[in-house]
Parts: structure tokens; sequence; C-alpha cells
């Protein structure tokens, strides 16, 4: 759904929104550098709004507004000040025409944001279409990178979402002995079903003879798995996978609580950081591996940027920041680097296909450590996993020991095929 | 003004259209002409027979997927092909569908199409491997008569060719409707719909009729289906769900479904005052609902009943 | 084994139990109004959000939050008295009309209800947290199962029990049950139509935002639950026959658990079931197990 102006302003409150709406004042357009226009640059954000995914829509847009705020602070992007115009992702075929109204009507210079895979499917080849850089949040899976967009132009896409599988693959065997049978659920749709074979995949390479006894697919917006729920515990597996990444994840392990499934049973949420402030100390047990994908808010190694970031949003939404905070400040932080590189090559302020160019390879500090776009457009960075723990000062769990494992590791190279990587992996 | 004038200045404005509108207004037509063929249909059964159909989203979808399923699995772009397989799918799936529900009238009707448009849409969300599931299937760039323009921009393309492709197939679906419409068996649906007992008794097999009825209305919601798919490039279930169908069923209300052209324009205003609310405030539910809600107290018309003089091209539908 | 039996089971059950809440309002309505409310799963999702407002709003008092089902259920029934505002001020302007404008008209609810909530909370998921879990469990047959579960189980028994009651013995019940029958014989008998209509869709209101409120501590409060919900109601509705407290409360278990046992056997085939049970039902025996005359 569309935010006029106003909305938006609304939504965001006043520091961020003076800056990015009103024209540069006149001490900021004496910084203007030569050949950049003196008007904002617009810059599209697509976030999701509704349903069961809205929290980490609502993080991703947080973060990019938090990147926003901190820019125009500084002057903005070579002097041009900063302007969101953020529409809603929902169903592919809405996002698709708001997609192509930020650009043919709102005239923005480069879209973020995208998070559910069936969306980025449906956007890459309109992307590719409207020429004009699309920086996805989320959402990349092997069919999007094998079946509709082998060598994108204009997308830039994100990790390869199997990696959380991969990782949470490597991990379980080292932290959980004596695994035989496992069960596993995910979301209905291709990111469920590639994480569960992904995640079979690895594991097969470590423990041979594991056995997998039950896979449950129920529709992304189900809030009801007491019946899963009693078809895992029927399975006795000895470990359950969970791929769930939004407010569902929250539901299951409440539900699961209540039968006390995870008493018997070992536990492995591949990206159930996405919502990690919900999974309250109450009903989920410590001694599960829990995965954050690029950025985990309490990182003993973390830096002054990201510690500094958690304390802000805390004190303004009263929550702690999940990872997709991190995923929309490095594609915002980098598309910024993009254009300052291109401009210092180009004199004046580059044009999409520059800023295409540039970006390709380039590293950024992020919030969550240095991040980078490797050459085939894909992201690259860290993933945080590690197994839950009560002992912490929140009122919702943490994870000690914490994994971290580059996407140098646990990503398959560019060109080369996911099954066919982890089949020749040496073990 | 006499109809067929506005009929007329409606139709250069559409040829013309192209000329003058940006782009992305134009592609907002594109959905706009695949429902008014959709409607043309709908109406069919809701102002000729009198049936309300709350699941004709379920004929979407077929023609929706068929573009999806020919294009991935056997290669097939051409939309003619498309468009005549979707529609003889449209025709057997409303056979079959039809055979069950025409036996029945009023509240039943609508629940047993709802339920069987449901059905499809369980049936498209749950195998995944072969529908693609919830993100659904993506939809190629058509071929138009035969032409590879796979060279266009997709954007040129659209606003090009492809507009023109659609309004000349709504064109032709407007004039084989008014055909049907205005024949003998187009006279029996309204006998049937205003008195069943006094058509059975003058020969007329209620059933059958409606049946038949039932069959159109699928075919052209199964073309129109066709068409919506390559604007978007992607077609998933919630094409097919009950909302979908309640949707359908409101822009023929709005329109105003006693009038042939009602449902048309009933479409048309749907979608642009749809995008218009949306740029001013994200809550167009609110808005439509209230619009509805007032249609159905104060307007049962719709907008055509609004503007329409005393004569009526077809007689006013009951109620 | 018999711990997943009972597992599965009364899994299905506790969702049979919210369904039932859901559609008896939806039967209540439609066998005296001869109205099919699709907003009935709308005033469901009324009544999670609310539930959801008013826990949080008596913890934050200092309610203990032990007691939370207190004020989630009182909430729940509570905003039933929008049904009232509802049927003065929307729906009986078109009682005299065609069903299809009534069914239209409640479609345009579900639209209108859909922002409204959204206007009021925001779109993200709302949830009573751990709450659920806070009775503790019990053991059934060696099954494990939360004790919150047995209690809205136990609620809905006795709802069910008190509407039976309600109908067979009381003036109103009696009132409502000849109208539904002959409305006009009601009328002519000197029933004040016009009141009954109120009441009964209020009630009819409040047994759908019970329903609401009593699911959302297991669960989480989101758009759409509404449209998602009617479905399942509708299915309901049709296998126990329209208009059919009856009706309802069967249909509702066979619902319920069909879905939960089809989950843990064949978990492709869910919903899909129950449709074309709802299908089977409509063409073999159109009024359903209990139903009154068909179309």
């Amino acid at each position: 759904m569309a935010t006029t102006r106003r909305e938006f302003l609304s939504m965001v409150g006043g520091a961020a929104a003076a800056a990015g709406v009103v024209a540069a004042p006149a001490g900021a357009r004496a910084q203007a550098k030569k050949g950049v226009p003196a008007d904002p640059v617009k810059i599209g954000v697509m976030a999701i709004r509704a349903g069961i995914a809205a929290p980490v829509g609502a993080a991703g847009l947080r973060g990019t507004e938090w990147w926003a705020d901190r820019i125009n602070k500084a002057g903005g992007i070579l002097g041009r000040k900063v302007q969101l115009v953020v529409e809603e992702e929902s169903t592919p075929k809405d996002t698709v025409e708001r997609y192509r109204k930020l650009i043919l009507q709102d005239k923005v210079e480069v879209v973020l944001g995208g998070i559910s895979t069936g969306v980025t499917l449906a956007l890459a080849p309109v992307a590719e279409d409207l020429a004009t850089p699309w920086l996805s949040w989320d959402g990349t899976t092997q069919k999007g990178v094998d079946e509709t967009m082998p060598k994108p132009r204009w997308s830039f896409r994100s990790v390869d979402n199997e990696v959380e599988a991969i990782v949470a693959g490597q991990l379980t065997p080292k932290y959980f002995k004596g695994i035989k049978t496992v069960a596993g659920i995910g979301n209905d749709y291709s990111y469920g079903h590639d994480c569960w074979q992904t995640y079979q995949a690895v594991l097969k390479r470590y423990i041979p003879d594991v056995k997998f006894v039950l896979e449950l697919f129920p529709k992304l917006g189900v809030t009801d798995f007491t019946s899963h729920i009693a078809a895992i515990q029927q399975s006795k597996a000895d470990l359950l996978m969970c791929s769930f990444w939004s407010g569902d994840a929250t539901i299951i392990m409440k539900q699961a609580a209540a039968v006390g499934l995870f008493k018997t049973m070992k536990g492995v949420f591949t990206t159930a950081g996405g919502v990690h402030d919900s999974l309250k100390k109450e009903f989920t047990p410590d001694g599960l591996l829990l995965g954050y994908n690029s950025m985990y808010f309490d990182d003993p190694r973390g830096s002054a940027l990201l510690k500094q970031f958690v304390r802000e949003y805390k004190a303004k939404y009263d929550e702690y920041p999940p990872y997709e905070c991190d995923h929309a400040y490095f594609c915002a932080e980098s598309y910024k680097a993009g254009v300052e590189k291109a401009y210092a090559a180009a004199g004046q302020w580059p044009s999409k296909e520059q800023v295409v160019k540039a970006l390709e390879g380039i590293e950024v500090e992020s919030l969550s450590g240095r991040r980078s776009w490797r050459e085939d457009h894909i992201q690259m960075c860290s993933f945080y996993q590690g197994v839950t723990t009560h002992k912490n000062s929140y009122d919702f769990v943490t994870i000690d020991p914490v994994e971290v494992v580059s996407t140098k590791q646990s990503m398959k190279p560019a060109g080369s095929k996911l099954m066919e990587w982890i089949a020749g992996w040496k073990i | 003004m006499s109809g067929r004038l506005i009929l007329g200045l409606a139709l250069a404005g559409l040829l013309v259209l192209p000329f003058v509108l940006s782009p992305y207004r134009l592609i907002l037509m594109l959905p706009f002409m695949a429902y008014g063929v959709i409607l043309l249909g709908l109406n069919l059964l809701f102002a000729y027979a009198g049936l309300v159909s709350f699941g004709h989203a379920l004929f979407v979808g077929v023609g929706a997927y068929t573009g999806a399923f020919l294009g991935a699995h056997a290669g097939i772009r051409s939309i003619e092909v498309v468009v005549l397989v979707a529609a003889i799918l449209g025709a057997v799936v409303a056979a079959l569908v039809g055979l069950l529900c025409v036996r029945y009238v009023k509240i039943y009707f609508g629940m047993l199409t709802l339920a069987f448009g449901m059905v499809f849409y369980t049936f498209v969300l749950k195998f995944y491997r072969i529908t693609g599931g919830d993100e659904g299937m993506p939809v190629p760039r058509p071929l138009l008569l035969g032409l590879d323009l796979d060279a266009m921009p997709k954007t040129d393309y659209l606003i090009g060719p492809y507009y023109y492709y659609c309004l000349g197939v709504l064109v032709v679906a407007a004039a084989v409707m008014w055909r049907i419409v205005h024949s003998p068996f187009g006279l029996c649906l309204r006998t049937i719909r205003d008195n069943p007992t006094k058509a059975e008794a003058l020969g007329v097999s209620v059933t059958r009729y409606r049946w038949y009825a039932f069959v159109i209305s699928g075919v052209f919601g199964a073309v129109g289906g066709a068409l919506l798919g390559p604007p978007i490039g992607n077609v998933d279930p919630t094409l097919v769900y009950w909302t979908h169908s309640g949707s359908l069923v409101f822009m023929a209300l709005l329109g105003g479904f006693a009038h042939f052209f009602g449902p048309v324009l009933g479409a048309f205003v749907f979608i642009f005052l749809q995008d218009a609310v949306m740029s001013v405030v994200p809550y167009w539910r609110l808005v439509f609902g209230a619009i509805l809600a007032a249609i159905v107290i104060f307007a049962p018309g719709g907008l055509m009943g609004l503007f329409a003089r005393r004569r009526a091209p077809v007689e006013v539908a009951r109620p | 084994m018999t711990a997943n039996l009972v597992n599965v089971l009364m899994s299905g059950v506790f969702h049979a139990a919210i369904l039932f809440l859901v559609s008896a309002g939806l039967q209540l309505v439609f066998g005296v109004q001869k109205i099919f409310n699709l907003a009935c799963g709308s005033f469901y999702a009324l009544g999670a959000y609310v539930g959801v407002s008013a826990v949080s709003a008596f913890v934050s008092a200092g309610g203990a939050p032990v007691l939370f089902i207190l004020p989630l259920a009182v909430a729940g029934l509570a905003v039933g008295a929008v049904g009232l505002v509802v049927e003065r001020g929307l729906l009986r302007f078109v009682y005299d009309r065609d069903e299809t404008f009534q069914l239209l008209l409640t479609f345009a609810l579900v639209l209108m209800m859909e922002d409204a909530i959204r206007l009021t909370w925001g779109t993200a998921p709302q949830s009573t947290s751990g709450y659920y879990l806070l009775y503790g469990q019990a053991r059934v047959l060696g099954a494990v199962m939360p004790v919150y579960n047995l209690i809205v189980i136990a609620a809905s028994v006795l709802i069910a029990a008190g509407l039976g009651l309600m109908l067979t013995r009381t003036a109103f019940g009696r009132i409502i049950r000849a109208a539904a029958d002959n409305r006009e014989m009601a009328e002519a008998l000197g029933v004040d139509m016009r009141g009954i209509y109120a009441r009964v869709f209020t009630l009819g209101t409040a047994l759908g935002t019970l329903g609401g409120a009593l699911v959302i501590p297991a669960t989480a409060a989101m758009s759409e639950m509404g449209i998602e919900l009617i479905v399942e109601a509708f299915a309901v509705v049709v296998i126990g026959g329209l208009g059919s407290m009856r009706g309802a409360l069967v249909g509702a278990l066979v619902v319920g658990v069909l879905r939960a046992v089809a989950i843990s056997v064949y978990p492709e085939i869910e919903m899909l079931l129950i449709y074309l049970i709802v299908i089977a039902v409509l063409l073999l025996r159109p009024r359903g197990l209990f139903g009154g005359a068909a179309a």
C-alpha cells in the first residue's frame, strides 16, 4: 500500500523526515558538490507491513530509516539529502505494481527491499526490465538464482537463503550428539522446501545414516500448529528442524512449550532470529540451536556502530533489532558507497548503470561488520548461530556460544550448483 | 446522447489512450481490460440468469495458470494458443462444476461455487511441486499473433502491442456477449430468472439453460484470466481466493449489473479508484467497503443505475 | 500410541471448540434472519485484538497475569455489542432485499472491518506472549496438553449447553425458534421482529468475538485471520446444516478433528479434504446433517 509523504513523516518522526523532504537548507547546499543535483535523491523502499511477517518488514524499514537519518545529519550522499519513498510489500502481484509505481511514477533512483521469496521471484524480471538498481534485503533461494535469474544486470540479491540451513546442518552434529532421526517443518514455498532439502543434504554428509522421518509445510500465515506438533511428537524424531523466520516461529515455540515438545526432542531453528526478542524465556527453552542470519544484536565482538544502533533502536522502539536491520542497512550503505565510488570516476552524479558497475564487489562497514556485494550481485556476510541460553538480563533467550561462519565458507561459490557443491565437500 | 455514440466515444478514447496516459496508468488499464472480459461472463450469470457466484475466481485462476503452465512446461508462448486452451479448460471445468451447481439457487448456489473455488485454491496452494504453491508460477511474455517481441523492453511491450491486443479481445468478447444476450437463448435466460416455473411450463429446461450460462461465463472468465497473467509476469493462488471472487461481484454491482456495460464500467472504476485511494491512504478497503455498503443500501443499480436514462438496452435485472 | 492419538484428537477438539463458537453465531443469525454473515470471521478477529488489548491493559494496571482469562473473556463478550451497532446501523436496511444483497453487505463489512482493525491496532501480530502456559499442563491418557486448552473446551461445551437450554427452555429461545421456522407467522402473532433481530445478531456477534478472544493466547492476532476463518466456519455450517445449533457442534467437531487427523496422516490434503466433504454434503444432502429445508 502506498504511503503518502504525510504518512511517511508521521511514521518516521521529526528528524529524518525534515531532513529528507525539505529542500536542503542553505548551509547544506553550499556543500553540494560539482555535478550533483541539489534536490534530494529518492530512494524507494519496499517493506512488508501486514501479516505474520510484519515484524520482519518493520525491522528492515527501521534499519533503513536509521541509516537515512544518520546520512542526512551528515549532509546526505555527496551533499544530496536522502528521501525515502516507502511502499508495501504484500502479494507478488500487488508488489510488482507498487514497484512499477516507484520507478515509473515516483521516479526513484534505486529500490531497496524485498523479503519474501515469492515476491522477489516475481520482481526480478520486472526489475531487470525497468533498468533501475534493486538491492534486495532477503528472499533469494536457488529457484531465484538458477531458474529465473542466472545473470542479473540490475538486481542485487541477498545471500542464498539456504545458507542458514547449511550452517545449521554443519553445527547440528557439533552440538547434538547421537541424532538418528530428524523431523522438519517449514513454510510451504521455495524457502521452506529449499532449506529442508539443503539441511538434509548437509546433515547426511556428517551423519550418513540419519533418517528423515517427517516433513511438514504449513502455509506462511498459519497460526495453529497444535496438530502439526502432535504429528511431530508422533514421529518420535530425535530432532526437529524448523525454518520459520517470522511471527510463526514464536507461535510454534509457544505451542510446543505447551506440550513440552523440546523436553524430549532437540530443536534447530535456522532463522528464528528474525523475531528473536519475541522468543520469551517462559516458553523458549535453552539448549536449542538458533540462527540470527547476518546480525546478532548482542555480539560480544560487535562494533561501536552496532552497539550504537542497538542502543538507539531499543530507546526508540523498546525492542531489540533483528538481523533484517543489518540487511537493510547494508543495502542502503552500499548504495551510498557505490554512488560515491562512481562519482569519483565520473566527476558528476552517476547514472544508474555507473552505480551498478560500482556496486559489484564493493565492501562497506555495516552494522554487523564488513560486508560486500559479490561480483555476481549476491550479498556476502557472516552468519551467526548458537545455542539458546537463559543466562542473560533480558526476558528472551540469547545464544552462547556464538558461532560466526562467513559466507565464504557456507555459501556456494558463484556459478556452482548447490547440491553438487555440498556433495563435493571434504568432511 | 445515444448509447451508441457514448460507446463509440469510449472506444475511440481507449484507442487513443496510449498516446495520452502515463506508462504507469496505462499498465493499470491492462487488468481493467482482463476484468472487463471476466465480468462480461460473470454478468451473464448474475444479471441474466440471476445466479450469484462466489467462486468465479476459479475460472480466472484456470485461465491464468494455463498461461503459466503452457509457458513453463510446454514452451508455448503464443497468446492465441494460451487463450484457446484456457477457453477450452474453462469450458470443461465449468461444465463439470456447473453440472453440480446449477441445480441450486440463491444461497446454496453461492455456497457451492465458493466451495469449488476454495477447492481449486487449496489444490493450487498445496501442490507446490506442480504449481509453485504460495509463490505461484512465472508467466512468460506472450507472442502476439505469432510475433516475437522480446526485443522490446517489457514496459513498452505492455503499453503498446499488448494493450491493443487486450483491447481487441475485450471488443470481441463484448460483441460475442452482446449477441448471446440478445439471442433467443438470452431471452430464455431472462425468462428463467424471472419466473422459473413458467419457463418450465413453456418447455424451457431451467437447469439446462443455467448450465449453458455457467459454461459460457466460465469461458469468459478463463480468457480474462489468461490476459491477467502477462503484465505481472506471475500468477499465484491469491488470484483464486474467495475474496477475489467477492471483488468480482463487487465490480459488477459497482458498475450496475442491470446494464450490459455496467460491470465493465465497474471494473474500470474499481481499479482506478483503488489506485487513487491507495496513493492517499493505505486503508482502501475501508473506503471500498463503505462504497459497497452504500451501493447495496442506496443504489443497487450501481453507477449505470445512476446515469442511465429510461431506455434500458436490456430490461432491468431483478432485483 | 494412545498418547499420540489423544494428542491429535485433542488438538482437533480445541480447534473445534473455537470453530463452534463462531459457527454457532453464524447459525443463529442465519436461522432467524436468513442472512449468511460473511463478517462473522471479522468479528472473530475483532474479539482477538480486543482480547489482547484487554489483557495488556489489565496486566499494566497491576492485574495478576494468572487471572488473564477473566479480562480476556469479558472483553471478548463485551465487544459483541458491536453487533448491535452493525445491525441497527447497516443490516436492517436490507432485510427486505434479495439475499444476494444481504450477502454483499456482509462482504462490505468484511472489507471495512479488516481495515478498521488495521487502523486501530496496526499491522504487526499481537499476542499475549507466554500467558498461554500460565495454567500449566495436564496429562490425559498419557498425552500432555496445556490446561488452557481444556479450559477453552470446557467453556465451549458449557456455552453450547447454555445455548441449547436457552433455545428450548426460555421464552426468548422459543421465539427465536418460531421466527426461524416461520417469520410471518411469528410476526402475525405479535412478535417484535425488529427487537428479535437486533438481539439475535448481537448474540451471534458476541459468540464470534468470544471465540476470537479465547483462541488468542494460543496463537497471535493477525490481519486476515478473519477471512481465513470464515471459510472453515462456512464448512462447519454446511456440514452441520444451515441454521442448526446441533449442526454447528457436530460440524465443528467434524472439521476440527478431520483437519487434525489429516495433518498427522497426509498433510497435503488438509483443507482440500474439508472442502471436498462440503461439496459432497451440498450435493448429496444439501440440508446438512441437521439442517432444515433445502433451497
